[in-house]
């Protein structure tokens, strides 16, 4: 078989790295043609993509079976004890109002008043190694638009970042690129908080003054300042540890999220595009 | 385009259609220690170890391109890192004069730890840092994985650009040899 010249065509080789640089430039800025170019190959590919999936979930569910063995014993030894605390209270009625009372805690968001939601189905999660973004079952025939916040019953997921017929992208906050505007709930000092990657706290640090007094464990809700792109009130996280930053002129606070964005299976999105 | 030309075209889309929706629809939910495998990287992989370094730019570009298209990350950084992991691989099989065996096996392992590692570099250089704590396990997972497949997708490969037949993807991007 003939190789190409050891050297290769170096015309090509200027040519397609132009190319590139000059795509990730326009990528960076996230110019509304790409944007365009990526919402129309979602509606067209992502029904493919729905039925693939639906091929291929024995596979997926059988690969977590094998890699996640370790866990599901542990999970499975949980699950024993739970069921037989559970045999042992089944006589007594409050365990039944217990229950209820927590599943109408995951269904109704309290902190969302009276913006209309809609709940969605996850329905895979990041598609490579680099995305911290997982794709749901309803698109922009349920009413789902770029923008909206997605959250659970406990707390903020992330938002809308891109959406198609009859699915949508939820960009999670565990996203480096993700910003928030958040405010502590015990004095309202208000930050921006970022994600710093999968499994890893969110970090808040900008805009929080160097002599606040920060306890752990506070709690950190959105802000809604004006023009936020959240509505205020939706739980965020909890500060886990301070420090100093900016030289001095800022309080760095580390905030654990209270959602597990890792492991979703519903999610809520809030109709609400800031014109509320 | 003379028919057999077209023909090979056709058969290439299909090839990278055809990864596209299964790396999407199936292998990106097959996570171990978080991270997957990369079946568009593989085609550029194969395709510079086969073919040499024009055949692995080519297919890296559009198949990260094709990539791209269907990720939330910067639109470009796919198709830049696979260019040059498909080149960069294509000139190393030329060095060693394609050697069979477990060179390309080895070969494919580095190209998956390179990859990881210019992806996060140049996301970095443009502004959408990548915790570096998320890298070791992507790099060895896709290293894994490139080194498991990467024989069965050069024969696919083989297959589909034939014995010294021109680079479909460079006719079509106006490339000459």
């Amino acid at each position: 078989m003939a190789i190409s010249r050891p050297t290769g065509s170096r015309t090509r080789l200027v040519v397609l790295l132009l190319a590139s640089v000059t795509l990730l430039t326009f990528g960076v800025r996230d110019v509304p043609v790409i944007r365009d170019v990526r919402e129309g190959v979602g509606t067209v590919v992502d029904p493919v993509v729905g039925a693939v999936q639906a091929a291929a979930r024995p596979l997926g569910n059988a690969w977590n079976g094998i890699t996640d063995y370790g866990n599901l014993e542990d999970e499975n030894a949980e699950l024993r004890d739970r069921l037989a605390q559970l045999e042992g209270d089944r006589v007594a009625a409050t365990d039944a109002e217990t229950q209820f009372a927590e599943l109408s805690r995951s269904v109704d968001l309290p902190y969302v008043g009276d913006v209309p939601t809609v709940a969605a189905r996850v329905s895979s999660g990041p598609r490579s190694n680099f995305s911290h973004a997982v794709e749901i079952d309803k698109g922009t025939d349920d009413g789902i638009a770029v923008g909206m916040p997605v959250a659970t019953g406990g707390g903020l997921v992330g938002r809308v970042s891109r959406a198609s017929g009859s699915t949508a992208t939820v960009e999670l906050l565990s996203d480096p690129e993700f910003r928030v505007g958040v405010r502590l709930a015990e004095d309202g000092e208000l930050g921006t908080a970022r994600g710093q990657g999968r499994g890893e706290p969110l970090a808040v640090d900008t805009g929080i003054d160097p002599d606040t007094e920060v306890a752990e464990g506070t709690g950190l809700v959105t802000s809604g300042v004006d023009r936020s792109a959240y509505p205020a009130g939706i739980p965020v996280g909890e500060v886990t540890k301070t420090r100093e930053g900016s030289g001095g002129l800022a309080l760095d606070l580390v905030v654990e999220p209270l959602v597990d964005v890792d492991s979703l299976s519903y999610v809520t999105v809030l109709q609400w595009t800031g014109d509320e | 385009m003379r028919p057999r030309r077209r023909f090979v075209l056709a058969k290439t889309v299909l090839v990278l259609i055809g990864a596209l929706l299964l790396q999407i629809g199936a292998v990106a939910d097959l996570r171990l220690l978080g991270a997957t495998g990369d079946l568009l990287l593989l085609l550029a992989v194969a395709a510079g170890w086969v073919d040499g370094p024009d055949r692995g730019l080519s297919w890296g570009f559009a198949a990260g391109l094709a990539y791209d298209l269907v990720l939330d990350t910067p639109f470009g950084l796919s198709a830049l890192t696979y260019a040059v992991v498909g080149y960069a691989v294509g000139l190393v099989s030329v060095a060693l004069s394609r050697p069979a065996g477990w060179w390309p096996v080895s070969i494919a392992a580095l190209a998956g730890l390179l990859a990881t590692g210019i992806y996060a570099g140049v996301g970095h250089l443009v502004g959408v840092p990548y915790p570096f704590g998320d890298l070791p396990p992507v790099a060895l997972v896709v290293a894994a994985w490139n080194a498991v497949l990467i024989l069965p997708v050069m024969r696919l490969m083989r297959r589909l650009v034939g014995a010294q037949k021109p680079d479909r993807i460079a006719l079509v991007l106006g490339g000459r040899r």
